[in-house]
Protein backbone atom coordinates (compact mmCIF):
# COMPACT_ATOMS: atom_id res chain seq x y z
CA UNK A 1 0.00 0.00 0.00
CA UNK A 2 2.79 2.39 1.00
CA UNK A 3 4.64 1.43 -2.15
CA UNK A 4 1.57 2.36 -4.21
CA UNK A 5 1.32 5.75 -2.48
CA UNK A 6 4.98 6.45 -3.20
CA UNK A 7 4.41 5.55 -6.85
CA UNK A 8 1.42 7.93 -6.92
CA UNK A 9 3.53 10.65 -5.31
CA UNK A 10 6.28 10.11 -7.89
CA UNK A 11 3.78 10.37 -10.75
CA UNK A 12 2.25 13.55 -9.34
CA UNK A 13 5.69 15.06 -8.83
CA UNK A 14 6.71 14.37 -12.42
CA UNK A 15 3.45 15.66 -13.88
CA UNK A 16 3.34 18.85 -11.83
CA UNK A 17 6.98 19.63 -12.47
CA UNK A 18 6.40 19.24 -16.22
CA UNK A 19 3.12 21.22 -16.25
CA UNK A 20 4.20 23.99 -13.94
CA UNK A 21 7.89 24.44 -14.67
CA UNK A 22 8.55 22.55 -17.94
CA UNK A 23 11.08 20.41 -16.08
CA UNK A 24 11.27 16.71 -16.84
CA UNK A 25 12.32 13.98 -14.46
CA UNK A 26 14.02 10.62 -14.92
CA UNK A 27 14.36 7.90 -12.30
CA UNK A 28 17.71 7.95 -10.54
CA UNK A 29 19.35 4.79 -9.20
CA UNK A 30 22.60 6.41 -8.14
CA UNK A 31 23.69 7.57 -4.69
CA UNK A 32 23.36 11.22 -3.79
CA UNK A 33 26.44 13.26 -4.59
CA UNK A 34 28.21 14.87 -1.69
CA UNK A 35 29.51 18.42 -1.83
CA UNK A 36 26.20 19.88 -2.96
CA UNK A 37 24.18 22.44 -1.03
CA UNK A 38 21.05 20.50 -0.05
CA UNK A 39 17.61 21.71 1.04
CA UNK A 40 14.86 19.76 2.79
CA UNK A 41 11.24 20.84 2.40
CA UNK A 42 8.46 19.22 4.39
CA UNK A 43 4.69 19.59 4.55
CA UNK A 44 2.10 17.80 6.71
CA UNK A 45 -1.48 16.95 5.89
CA UNK A 46 -4.17 16.10 8.39
CA UNK A 47 -7.69 14.79 7.89
CA UNK A 48 -9.17 11.30 8.14
CA UNK A 49 -5.55 10.21 7.90
CA UNK A 50 -2.38 12.22 8.23
CA UNK A 51 1.16 12.18 6.96
CA UNK A 52 4.25 14.10 5.93
CA UNK A 53 5.78 14.66 2.53
CA UNK A 54 9.48 15.44 2.35
CA UNK A 55 11.43 16.74 -0.61
CA UNK A 56 15.20 16.97 -0.87
CA UNK A 57 16.78 19.02 -3.62
CA UNK A 58 19.92 21.00 -4.25
CA UNK A 59 20.04 24.78 -4.05
CA UNK A 60 20.90 24.71 -7.77
CA UNK A 61 17.68 22.80 -8.54
CA UNK A 62 15.57 25.27 -6.58
CA UNK A 63 17.08 28.21 -8.49
CA UNK A 64 16.25 26.57 -11.84
CA UNK A 65 12.76 25.76 -10.54
CA UNK A 66 12.18 29.39 -9.54
CA UNK A 67 13.51 30.68 -12.85
CA UNK A 68 11.23 28.36 -14.82
CA UNK A 69 8.19 29.24 -12.72
CA UNK A 70 8.87 32.94 -13.18
CA UNK A 71 9.99 32.78 -16.80
CA UNK A 72 13.35 34.40 -16.03
CA UNK A 73 16.99 33.46 -16.48
CA UNK A 74 18.50 31.29 -13.70
CA UNK A 75 21.23 33.94 -13.37
CA UNK A 76 18.59 36.56 -12.57
CA UNK A 77 18.85 37.69 -8.94
CA UNK A 78 15.10 37.13 -8.56
CA UNK A 79 15.55 33.40 -9.28
CA UNK A 80 17.98 33.05 -6.36
CA UNK A 81 15.84 35.10 -3.99
CA UNK A 82 12.70 33.08 -4.81
CA UNK A 83 14.43 29.66 -4.89
CA UNK A 84 13.40 28.42 -1.45
CA UNK A 85 9.92 29.87 -1.82
CA UNK A 86 9.57 28.02 -5.15
CA UNK A 87 10.50 24.69 -3.54
CA UNK A 88 7.97 25.29 -0.75
CA UNK A 89 5.20 26.13 -3.20
CA UNK A 90 6.01 23.08 -5.31
CA UNK A 91 5.48 20.90 -2.24
CA UNK A 92 2.28 22.73 -1.33
CA UNK A 93 0.85 21.97 -4.76
CA UNK A 94 2.11 18.38 -4.78
CA UNK A 95 0.64 17.73 -1.31
CA UNK A 96 -2.78 19.08 -2.31
CA UNK A 97 -2.82 16.90 -5.41
CA UNK A 98 -1.46 13.87 -3.53
CA UNK A 99 -4.14 13.80 -0.83
CA UNK A 100 -6.97 13.93 -3.34
CA UNK A 101 -5.29 11.37 -5.63
CA UNK A 102 -4.85 8.90 -2.75
CA UNK A 103 -7.82 9.69 -0.51
CA UNK A 104 -10.38 11.13 -2.96
CA UNK A 105 -12.21 14.45 -2.89
CA UNK A 106 -14.87 13.67 -0.27
CA UNK A 107 -12.77 14.47 2.81
CA UNK A 108 -11.23 17.78 3.79
CA UNK A 109 -7.51 17.76 4.54
CA UNK A 110 -5.72 20.61 6.27
CA UNK A 111 -2.25 21.25 4.88
CA UNK A 112 0.49 22.82 6.97
CA UNK A 113 2.57 25.73 5.75
CA UNK A 114 5.60 24.11 4.04
CA UNK A 115 8.88 24.30 5.94
CA UNK A 116 12.28 24.48 4.28
CA UNK A 117 15.76 24.30 5.71
CA UNK A 118 19.30 24.07 4.42
CA UNK A 119 21.21 20.92 5.31
CA UNK A 120 24.81 20.88 6.44
CA UNK A 121 25.47 17.52 4.79
CA UNK A 122 24.11 15.19 2.11
CA UNK A 123 20.66 14.01 3.27
CA UNK A 124 20.05 10.49 4.49
CA UNK A 125 16.61 10.15 2.90
CA UNK A 126 16.04 6.64 4.27
CA UNK A 127 16.32 7.98 7.82
CA UNK A 128 12.58 8.51 8.25
CA UNK A 129 10.94 5.27 9.33
CA UNK A 130 8.08 3.79 7.29
CA UNK A 131 9.02 5.98 4.36
CA UNK A 132 9.71 5.03 0.79
CA UNK A 133 11.82 7.34 -1.26
CA UNK A 134 11.28 8.22 -4.90
CA UNK A 135 14.52 9.21 -6.62
CA UNK A 136 14.81 11.38 -9.70
CA UNK A 137 17.21 13.41 -11.76
CA UNK A 138 15.73 16.66 -13.05
CA UNK A 139 17.77 18.87 -15.37
CA UNK A 140 20.92 17.13 -14.17
CA UNK A 141 20.11 17.64 -10.48
CA UNK A 142 19.30 14.80 -8.08
CA UNK A 143 16.08 15.11 -6.08
CA UNK A 144 14.38 12.81 -3.55
CA UNK A 145 10.78 12.64 -2.36
CA UNK A 146 9.15 10.64 0.41
CA UNK A 147 5.78 10.08 2.06
CA UNK A 148 5.52 9.13 5.73
CA UNK A 149 2.08 8.16 7.03
CA UNK A 150 1.44 9.10 10.68
CA UNK B 1 -11.15 51.16 -17.99
CA UNK B 2 -8.89 48.40 -16.67
CA UNK B 3 -9.79 47.03 -13.28
CA UNK B 4 -7.43 46.38 -10.41
CA UNK B 5 -6.74 42.94 -8.96
CA UNK B 6 -5.44 41.98 -5.53
CA UNK B 7 -3.41 38.74 -5.38
CA UNK B 8 -3.20 37.21 -1.90
CA UNK B 9 -0.71 34.35 -1.49
CA UNK B 10 2.08 33.75 1.00
CA UNK B 11 4.33 32.61 -1.83
CA UNK B 12 6.07 35.48 -3.61
CA UNK B 13 6.78 33.08 -6.47
CA UNK B 14 3.09 32.38 -6.94
CA UNK B 15 2.20 36.08 -6.78
CA UNK B 16 4.74 36.80 -9.53
CA UNK B 17 3.53 33.77 -11.50
CA UNK B 18 -0.06 34.97 -11.32
CA UNK B 19 0.97 38.41 -12.57
CA UNK B 20 2.73 36.74 -15.49
CA UNK B 21 -0.14 34.31 -16.10
CA UNK B 22 -2.67 37.15 -16.27
CA UNK B 23 -0.48 38.82 -18.88
CA UNK B 24 -0.04 35.60 -20.90
CA UNK B 25 -3.80 34.96 -20.66
CA UNK B 26 -4.42 38.32 -22.27
CA UNK B 27 -6.36 39.77 -19.38
CA UNK B 28 -6.59 43.54 -19.43
CA UNK B 29 -5.82 44.30 -15.81
CA UNK B 30 -5.05 47.66 -14.23
CA UNK B 31 -2.91 47.62 -11.12
CA UNK B 32 -2.02 44.28 -9.55
CA UNK B 33 -1.65 44.66 -5.80
CA UNK B 34 -0.11 41.93 -3.66
CA UNK B 35 -0.54 40.65 -0.11
CA UNK B 36 1.11 37.73 1.68
CA UNK B 37 -1.80 36.97 4.01
CA UNK B 38 -5.31 38.05 4.96
CA UNK B 39 -4.19 40.87 7.25
CA UNK B 40 -2.06 42.43 4.52
CA UNK B 41 -4.94 41.95 2.09
CA UNK B 42 -7.34 43.91 4.30
CA UNK B 43 -4.79 46.73 4.48
CA UNK B 44 -4.49 46.76 0.68
CA UNK B 45 -8.28 46.78 0.32
CA UNK B 46 -8.42 49.72 2.69
CA UNK B 47 -5.91 51.66 0.57
CA UNK B 48 -6.94 50.74 -2.98
CA UNK B 49 -9.98 50.21 -5.14
CA UNK B 50 -9.95 46.56 -6.22
CA UNK B 51 -12.34 44.80 -8.61
CA UNK B 52 -11.35 41.19 -7.91
CA UNK B 53 -9.44 39.44 -5.13
CA UNK B 54 -7.55 36.23 -5.97
CA UNK B 55 -6.86 34.34 -2.73
CA UNK B 56 -4.91 31.26 -1.65
CA UNK B 57 -6.36 29.26 1.25
CA UNK B 58 -3.28 27.97 3.04
CA UNK B 59 -1.54 31.06 4.47
CA UNK B 60 -0.14 32.02 7.87
CA UNK B 61 -1.54 34.81 10.09
CA UNK B 62 -4.96 34.99 8.39
CA UNK B 63 -5.79 32.28 5.87
CA UNK B 64 -7.98 32.55 2.78
CA UNK B 65 -11.15 31.28 4.44
CA UNK B 66 -10.75 33.74 7.31
CA UNK B 67 -10.19 36.57 4.82
CA UNK B 68 -13.23 35.53 2.78
CA UNK B 69 -15.36 35.43 5.93
CA UNK B 70 -14.08 38.82 7.10
CA UNK B 71 -14.75 40.43 3.72
CA UNK B 72 -18.30 39.08 3.63
CA UNK B 73 -18.90 40.50 7.13
CA UNK B 74 -17.64 43.95 6.08
CA UNK B 75 -20.18 46.12 4.26
CA UNK B 76 -17.61 47.96 2.14
CA UNK B 77 -15.93 44.72 1.00
CA UNK B 78 -18.71 42.17 0.72
CA UNK B 79 -19.52 42.88 -2.94
CA UNK B 80 -15.96 42.44 -4.21
CA UNK B 81 -15.71 39.12 -6.10
CA UNK B 82 -13.32 36.66 -4.49
CA UNK B 83 -11.69 33.88 -6.50
CA UNK B 84 -9.96 31.12 -4.57
CA UNK B 85 -6.69 29.88 -6.09
CA UNK B 86 -5.67 26.84 -4.09
CA UNK B 87 -4.14 23.41 -4.32
CA UNK B 88 -7.00 21.88 -2.34
CA UNK B 89 -9.51 19.73 -4.21
CA UNK B 90 -12.00 18.55 -1.62
CA UNK B 91 -15.62 18.89 -2.79
CA UNK B 92 -16.68 19.63 0.79
CA UNK B 93 -14.14 22.45 0.99
CA UNK B 94 -15.34 23.86 -2.33
CA UNK B 95 -18.96 23.74 -1.12
CA UNK B 96 -17.88 25.50 2.07
CA UNK B 97 -16.20 28.24 0.01
CA UNK B 98 -19.33 28.69 -2.10
CA UNK B 99 -21.46 28.89 1.01
CA UNK B 100 -19.25 31.56 2.58
CA UNK B 101 -19.48 33.58 -0.63
CA UNK B 102 -16.53 32.82 -2.91
CA UNK B 103 -17.25 33.79 -6.52
CA UNK B 104 -14.98 31.28 -8.21
CA UNK B 105 -12.30 28.65 -7.74
CA UNK B 106 -9.22 27.68 -9.69
CA UNK B 107 -7.06 24.78 -8.60
CA UNK B 108 -3.27 24.98 -8.59
CA UNK B 109 -1.45 24.27 -10.78
CA UNK B 110 -3.54 26.15 -13.33
CA UNK B 111 -3.00 27.04 -16.96
CA UNK B 112 -3.33 30.67 -18.17
CA UNK B 113 -6.60 29.73 -19.92
CA UNK B 114 -8.16 28.52 -16.66
CA UNK B 115 -7.30 31.75 -14.89
CA UNK B 116 -8.59 33.71 -17.87
CA UNK B 117 -11.89 31.82 -17.86
CA UNK B 118 -12.49 32.55 -14.20
CA UNK B 119 -11.37 36.18 -14.22
CA UNK B 120 -12.79 37.33 -17.58
CA UNK B 121 -16.43 37.65 -16.49
CA UNK B 122 -15.30 39.51 -13.38
CA UNK B 123 -12.97 41.93 -15.17
CA UNK B 124 -15.17 42.36 -18.19
CA UNK B 125 -12.55 43.06 -20.86
CA UNK B 126 -9.87 41.25 -22.82
CA UNK B 127 -7.02 42.49 -24.94
CA UNK B 128 -5.99 41.28 -28.42
CA UNK B 129 -4.06 38.24 -27.17
CA UNK B 130 -7.26 36.52 -26.12
CA UNK B 131 -8.55 33.67 -28.24
CA UNK B 132 -12.17 33.29 -29.22
CA UNK B 133 -12.84 29.99 -27.52
CA UNK B 134 -13.14 31.42 -24.04
CA UNK B 135 -15.65 29.71 -21.77
CA UNK B 136 -16.11 32.98 -19.88
CA UNK B 137 -19.44 33.18 -18.18
CA UNK B 138 -19.65 29.50 -17.32
CA UNK B 139 -19.72 28.27 -13.74
CA UNK B 140 -16.68 29.79 -12.04
CA UNK B 141 -16.19 26.75 -9.79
Amino acid sequence: MQQQKTATLATIFSEILADLAFMFSEEDDTDLLSGEEWLETSINYEGTVSGTLRFWCTQAFSVVLASNLLGIDPDDENASSQARDAAKELMNIICGQFVTAVHGTDDVFELSIPHIEGLSETPDCAEAQDSEVAAFIVDGEQVRLSHTPH
Amino acid sequence: MSKNVLVVDDSGTIRQMIRRTMKVAGLDVGEVYEAANGIEALAQLNDHEVAVVLVDINMPTMNGIQLLTRMKETASLRDIPIVIASTEGSTERIEQLKKIGATGYVRKPFQPEQLRDVLTPLLGVLDDATTEDSDAGDDLF
